[in-house]
């Protein structure tokens, strides 16, 4: 049964994965170096030192990268994640998955970027990079936790008899108070891009993001759900006789 | 088999079905990602990867 949720995560990630490869392709290596071309006082990429490697295997090694980005959410959220927790997923059916795509764009992109927004090339945090790392961490664990409190909130309050308006509105109180506690967090920016393409540089990280988890919840709820009930079928070449015996 | 599916059933239902082998791999491959995303520092890789970094938002510089 496990091994079934995994592959189709792997297989959700496969398509997110091509996806988010074609979106960097496309929109993400072409916007980064007319970025970069805007003439800022840096030079090159990153805007501390001389770039170590060329254009073309920056362009390259970033679309696989991109590639296996998705392959790598695929597997996490919707290979393992998904099998555990879908009894406790709000929703039925493709609402679950959606759900799931939601909670994990707050968890891995929203909640570390409440702090941490992207930054265009030539702009920098006044942090240095460890304390960013760390600090983008504890933010994902937050976003995990605040969306765990808010399946949590929504499952008992269901139980109880409430109504969906009123357990979707109780779901977002530990959101709410992600967001709020955010806001007393101002990390102050560096460096100066022209204040149109920095606002075109954000709306494609996130739509980048907010795509690739569309797409692997759209794909993985056309895969279908394995059902527990069901003995392994020929559908599946998953012929391992520990699963037959349940 | 009417049970009911909750997360503790998912986990009970796991434990049965994996082998310790199959954990001990999984553990393996878990400890593999994470080198890797620490490899993704060294300067070779980290700049190969910027415009994905840009591209994702994932800017910690």
């Amino acid at each position: 049964m496990f091994r079934r949720y995994v592959e189709r995560g792997l297989l959700a990630g496969s398509a997110g994965g091509l996806a988010f490869g074609l979106f960097v392709a496309v929109v993400g290596n072409p916007l980064i170096h007319a970025v970069e071309g805007m003439g800022h006082g840096h030079h090159g990429h990153g805007g501390h030192e001389a770039a170590a490697v060329s254009a073309a295997t920056t362009n390259l090694v970033s679309i696989g990268g991109g590639i296996l980005w998705g392959l790598l959410l695929g597997a996490i959220a919707f290979g393992v994640v998904y099998y555990f927790l879908e009894p406790a997923i709000p929703g039925e059916g493709t609402t679950k998955r959606y759900v799931l795509a939601a909670a994990g764009f707050v968890s891995v992109s929203g909640a570390p970027w409440l702090v941490l927004p992207p930054l265009p090339p030539g702009v920098e945090t006044a942090l240095d990079i460890r304390t960013a790392m760390a600090l983008y961490g504890v933010m994902v664990l937050a976003g995990v936790l605040a969306c765990l409190l808010a399946g949590y909130a929504y499952d008992r309050l269901r139980t109880r008899g409430v109504g969906v308006p009123l357990a979707v509105a109780g779901s977002l109180v530990p959101l709410t108070v992600l967001v709020a506690a955010s806001l007393l967090v101002s990390i102050p920016v560096a460096g100066e891009v022209p204040a149109a393409m920095a606002t075109a540089y954000r709306g494609v990280a996130i739509f980048g993001q907010a795509m690739l988890w569309i797409v692997l919840a759209s794909v993985h709820a056309w895969l279908g759900t394995p059902d527990i009930e069901t003995p392994p079928d020929s559908l599946d070449h998953d012929a391992d006789p520990a699963s037959l015996s349940d | 088999m009417v049970r009911e599916d909750t997360v503790s059933s998912r986990v009970t239902h796991a434990k049965q079905d994996l082998s310790a082998r199959e954990v001990a791999v999984g553990l393996a491959l878990v400890a593999a990602i994470t080198f890797a995303l620490l490899v993704f520092q060294e300067p070779l890789v980290h700049d190969s990867l910027h415009n994905l970094r840009h591209t994702g938002g994932i800017v910690c510089h």
